[in-house]
């Protein structure tokens, strides 16, 4: 056992590694950027962008350094200047980026024009690194700074305002999904083709195929615009807490912050999230029962005399949860991720929100954050899968 | 297990792979340039560009387009009313008229050259196909698209974004155009291609486009209508005289009108090129864009005024009577209060709170704001000079930039003409400008604001690690004196802006203790480098306030929260403001909910069905005022 976690560990280190160099890269070559628009953003105005203040901005933003260099800064913090051993400054003179390059207009054929770089007219090199802000590394836990969302300060802030807001939406909503829909599955397999089991999965249907975002403004209109028009009792329409005090009929004043404020804006969105993910879970749960009750043994368990309760949870419940475990680990990095589609239609302040944002904003070091918190969770999630088929399934050993 | 390293081992490889392909090249090789280009002029202009084209471009006149008579005709199809219409569906036709553009300036400008002043086209068909028939473009039998008789279609391609707005009005305009017989291939491109740096508009791939212009207080338009502003390979795409128009006397005109500083002046070389473009037709003109506001019905003070684009401009005298706390609602929070080096809209609106402008720009004229007065040349705050210069001197020169002058460099004399300085000394107009402010200026703790503050803002912003886009005003600068509550700047020889009568620099809290952790935690705000200033919270989120309201909580992604600043030098009428961070898409909901009092232009698209609704049943007030965005289409008059 110890071994296998050992081994495991090790692998899971270098696929963590791996996936985050493959999505720095990605993120970094997609075309977009934090320098989009600049030139010309400032033309009509007053002030002219000269090349000086360019290839300034562009070394602000770091992307004045060759691509493995920036990312291994932000992995590690390394480099930062030239190489010190026993006084000794080596490597001082390696180039590793380049300030200012050289673009050239070129023309194909059809007499389209494209800009490219060509060359490099100004190159940083490892001394020129001493001096400048840098990270101390995701390895040794710090994020960096913001390039956008929180202009220059640290992307840790970001994290934190977000992921309380998101671990209570998705926390809550995936255990009542569980609470609810797991039993609900278990009943109409077992009572397949009643009148129970056709209701359940016609609703259960439709409950998977509408889309989040209908569903979610459907809810606003009918729990809040509409009885809050009428005067009659209302949920808010979005966000996580209240900014000031409010009256609710029925209720009474509610105060902003208070308990019962986050308890009645949680209400919507862990509905809408809950309703779509007991849809989902609960016909899976009903598709996997009903292959195991037709399965020998749970014949065998009945003609052995035993009692149909024990039959179904001891026998067969516990088979048909070993696919069905698969489902549920991986939850845990949307414990984090958050629900982008659920956020936005609420403006819940929460993690997939901060994500699209991120990307939207060409504001990569927040949004590589995201992407290797998701990156570690869901490994994480894998090893937890697989230790809780050891346990569901006796026949699975570790090996 | 032996699969899964396998799994590893590939992925690693993949990586690497990747990693290496990102490596930027630092050395091109000669032979993939010549596979796709014959190179046959090489030159090297702005230092780091280098041109290779296969023959000049963009010399060529556009073979429908170059004719006047065409594009007169295809303004006279156009009916903007239904565009504004299609646009904004909501909108009475009395308040679509009033958007309604027929120059490059809005009509309650100061430098608009008034109804009927300039070429007028009329929507009327019948005309316009008059004009196409003359110009060659006949209609064939059973045809709806015109042709010339050496069969050329009369067809163009349309480029403009994908915005749902543009989409709208783009269709019906479509359907104008195709009833004179004119075919519109409608493109609608994203616009990161259509705005990018070295695709769509910059690089002039287009027939014909459509897009947006900001009017601004002062009309500017150097870059946009001069004959030296238009993108080519060989100037490294300067410019944004897309549509190559070169028209001498408005060059001229647009020139002047941007190089002279009696505000008479500018009205009358600014009609010239309004004249000379409605002549031209280089692009139709359509409709400023709303902007839309709606805030609870009870809300008082509250007004969004065209030109100024800070709605909170008179937050001191915002109320709801009964309650204590307004609630704006934002869809973007802003990334900082270090308003040097975030300049989003939100993030000074919020800012504005605390007060940072000299000025506001109300119907697009200047008022002071913490100035004493605008320092005018009329009332003597400021002086025209003429200075004689000398080689080595900086000065700024023809194309303002600021240069040290040395033979060749060309400057525009006192004379107000362009000249090549030869070594002989030349005469130059100078700036020297004094800048008052209010006496009654005092900090959020009680302080007042010192001189000490004043050289503390000078000085950030000119220094070049604060992270600053542009230290173009510093360079200009040549002297500074500072004396109590106000600084008199000596500008460059040759920097004649128009603006020259705002104050150009601002001041901060010298005394603002530091409390954050960190190596300045203890000292003043003066004792912080400028590099380290965006980092600083005390900077970055709890900026001190010398406005109508103090900052006391930012939580991040959720609000933030004011009070009324007992130390400003106006009385505040509501004791609490609240910004909440919204998404667009759960905005509308929170107002007529009652959580949130008011959204602003940036919120709202424009009007909705639910706001017009709410609105007939006395639960919010709308408010739609022209915008300072016009839409108009632009004709490429060359191809590529």
């Amino acid at each position: 056992m110890t071994s296998y976690l050992i081994r495991r560990l090790f692998q899971m280190i270098i696929v963590i590694l791996v996936s985050a160099a493959a999505s720095y890269a990605l993120l970094n070559l997609a075309p977009g950027g934090p320098l989009t628009g600049l030139r010309q953003m400032q033309q009509n105005s007053r002030f002219r962008i000269t090349e000086e203040d360019f290839a300034r901005i562009r070394a602000y933003f770091e992307l004045d350094l060759y691509l493995p260099v920036r990312f291994s800064r932000w992995l590690i913090g390394f480099p930062s200047g030239p190489v010190k051993i026993f006084g000794q400054e080596l490597f001082a003179n390696v180039p590793v980026g380049c300030y200012k390059e050289i673009q050239a207009t070129f023309q194909d054929a059809k007499g389209n024009f494209s800009v490219r770089t060509i060359g490099c007219k100004e190159y940083v090199y490892l001394k020129d690194l001493e001096g400048r802000r840098v990270s101390k590394g995701v390895l040794r836990g710090d994020f960096g700074n913001s390039w956008r969302l929180n202009r220059d300060r640290p992307v840790v802030d970001l994290l934190v305002s977000r992921i309380p807001n998101t671990v209570k939406l998705m926390g809550i909503s995936t255990l009542l999904a569980l609470v609810i829909g797991l039993p609900l599955g278990v009943y109409s397999a077992v009572k397949q083709y009643s009148r129970f089991d056709y209701i359940f999965t016609s609703l259960a249907f439709m409950g998977s195929a509408m889309p989040t975002f209908f569903f979610g403004i459907l809810s606003i209109m009918i729990f809040s615009i509409v009885p809050n028009r009428l005067g009659w009792f209302y949920l808010p329409a979005g966000s996580a807490t209240a900014v000031r005090d409010y009256t609710i009929p029925l209720l009474g004043t509610v105060k902003a912050g208070s308990g019962l404020d986050q308890g009645l804006h949680l209400v919507l969105p862990v509905f809408v999230l809950t309703i779509v993910s007991i849809a989902g879970w609960s016909r899976f749960i009903r598709g996997s029962m009903l292959e195991v009750l037709r399965q020998d043994y749970v014949r065998t368990a009945r003609a052995k005399g035993l009692v149909e309760r024990v039959v179904i949870m001891k026998h067969a419940l516990r088979n048909g949860l070993i696919p069905f475990v698969t489902i549920v680990v991986f939850t845990l990095p949307g414990l984090i991720g958050g629900a982008i589609i659920t956020e936005t239609i609420f403006s819940w302040p929460g993690m997939g929100r901060l994500y699209f944002l991120a990307l939207g904003d060409s504001d990569y070091p927040t949004a590589m954050a995201i992407l290797f918190l998701t990156a570690v969770l869901t490994v994480i999630a894998t090893l937890l899968r697989d230790i809780l088929y050891t346990i569901v399934d006796p026949r699975i050993r570790f090996s | 297990m032996k699969q899964k390293s396998m799994l590893v081992l590939a992925l690693v490889v993949i990586a690497s792979l990747v990693l290496a392909a990102c490596q930027p090249q630092t050395i091109v090789k000669t032979v993939e340039v010549t596979k796709e280009v014959k190179v046959v002029e090489t030159q090297v202009v702005e230092k780091t560009q280098v041109v290779e084209v296969e023959r000049k471009a963009f010399t060529t006149p556009h073979p429908i387009l170059s004719d006047l008579k065409v594009r007169q005709a295809m303004y006279h199809c156009t009916n903007k009313l239904d565009l504004v219409k299609a646009g904004y569906p909501l909108i009475s036709d009395e308040d679509a008229a009033k958007l309604i553009m027929d120059t490059f300036i809005p009509k309650n400008h100061w430098a608009y050259a008034g109804e009927g002043a300039v070429q007028q086209y009329p929507f009327d068909p019948e005309k316009g196909k008059a004009l196409l028939e003359e110009a060659g473009w006949k209609l064939p039998e059973g045809a709806n698209v015109r042709q010339k008789d050496d069969g050329t279609v009369l067809a163009l391609k349309f480029y403009t974004t994908t915005a749902a707005f543009r989409q709208a009005w783009a269709a019906v305009w479509e359907k104008q155009m195709a009833a004179c017989g004119i075919q519109i291939l409608r493109n609608h491109v994203p616009a990161s291609w259509w705005f990018g740096d070295t695709t769509g508009l910059q690089v002039r791939d287009f027939e014909i486009g459509a897009f947006a212009w900001v009017g601004q207080a002062d009309p500017g338009g150097q870059t946009l209508w001069a004959c030296d502003q238009i993108p080519l390979p060989e100037n490294n795409w300067q410019g944004q005289n897309y549509m190559g128009w070169c028209n001498p006397k408005a060059d001229e005109a647009i020139k002047k009108a941007n190089n002279t500083l009696i505000k008479e002046e500018r009205i009358k070389w600014y009609k010239v090129v309004q004249e000379e473009y409605a002549k031209d037709v280089p692009a139709i003109p359509l409709f400023n864009r709303t902007e839309t506001f709606s805030a609870v019905s009870t809300l008082q003070g509250f007004a969004p005024t065209p030109g100024e684009e800070y709605y909170t401009y008179n937050v001191y005298d915002w109320e709801i009577p009964g309650k204590d706390t307004i609630v704006i609602g934002f869809t973007q929070e802003p990334a900082s209060l270090f308003t040097l080096v975030e300049s989003a809209m939100v993030a000074n609106l919020a800012a504005g709170l605390m007060g940072f402008r000299s000025y506001t720009s109300l119907n697009y004229d200047f008022q002071p704001e913490t100035m004493k007065q605008l320092s005018t040349i009329e009332n003597g705050l400021a002086q025209n000079n003429d200075v004689e210069v000398k080689e080595g001197d900086m000065v700024l020169d023809a194309s303002g930039n600021p240069v040290k002058l040395e033979k060749g460099v060309k400057v525009i004399n006192s004379e107000g003409q362009e000249v090549e300085f030869d070594g002989t000394p030349v005469k130059m107009k100078q700036l020297v400008v004094k800048y008052e402010f209010r006496d009654d200026l005092k900090w959020q703790d009680g302080s007042p604001v010192t001189q000490a503050d004043f050289e503390l803002g000078y000085k950030i912003a000119c220094d070049r690690e604060s992270g600053a886009t542009t230290f173009i005003t510093c360079d200009k600068t040549q002297a500074i004196e500072f004396n109590g509550l106000s600084y008199t700047v000596t500008w460059l020889p040759g920097v004649q802006d128009p603006l020259y009568f705002l104050a150009p620099y601002g001041f901060y809290p010298s005394n603002q203790p530091i409390e954050s952790e960190g190596p300045y935690k203890g000292k003043t705000l003066k004792d912080v480098p400028a590099k380290d200033w965006a980092t600083l919270p005390e900077v970055a989120e709890k900026r001190w306030s010398y406005g109508p309201y103090v900052i006391k909580e930012w939580v991040k992604g959720e609000k933030m929260v004011f009070e009324a600043n007992p130390n400003y030098y106006r009385p505040v009428k509501t004791k609490n403001l609240v910004i909440a961070f919204l998404t667009p898409e759960n905005a509308e909901a929170q107002l007529l909910t009652g959580a949130v009092d008011l959204l602003g232009s940036e919120t709202l698209a424009g009007l909705t069905e639910q706001l017009v609704n709410a609105e007939k049943e006395g639960k919010v007030k709308n408010y739609v005022i022209a915008g300072a965005t016009w839409e108009h289409i632009d004709f490429n008059l060359w191809v590529k």
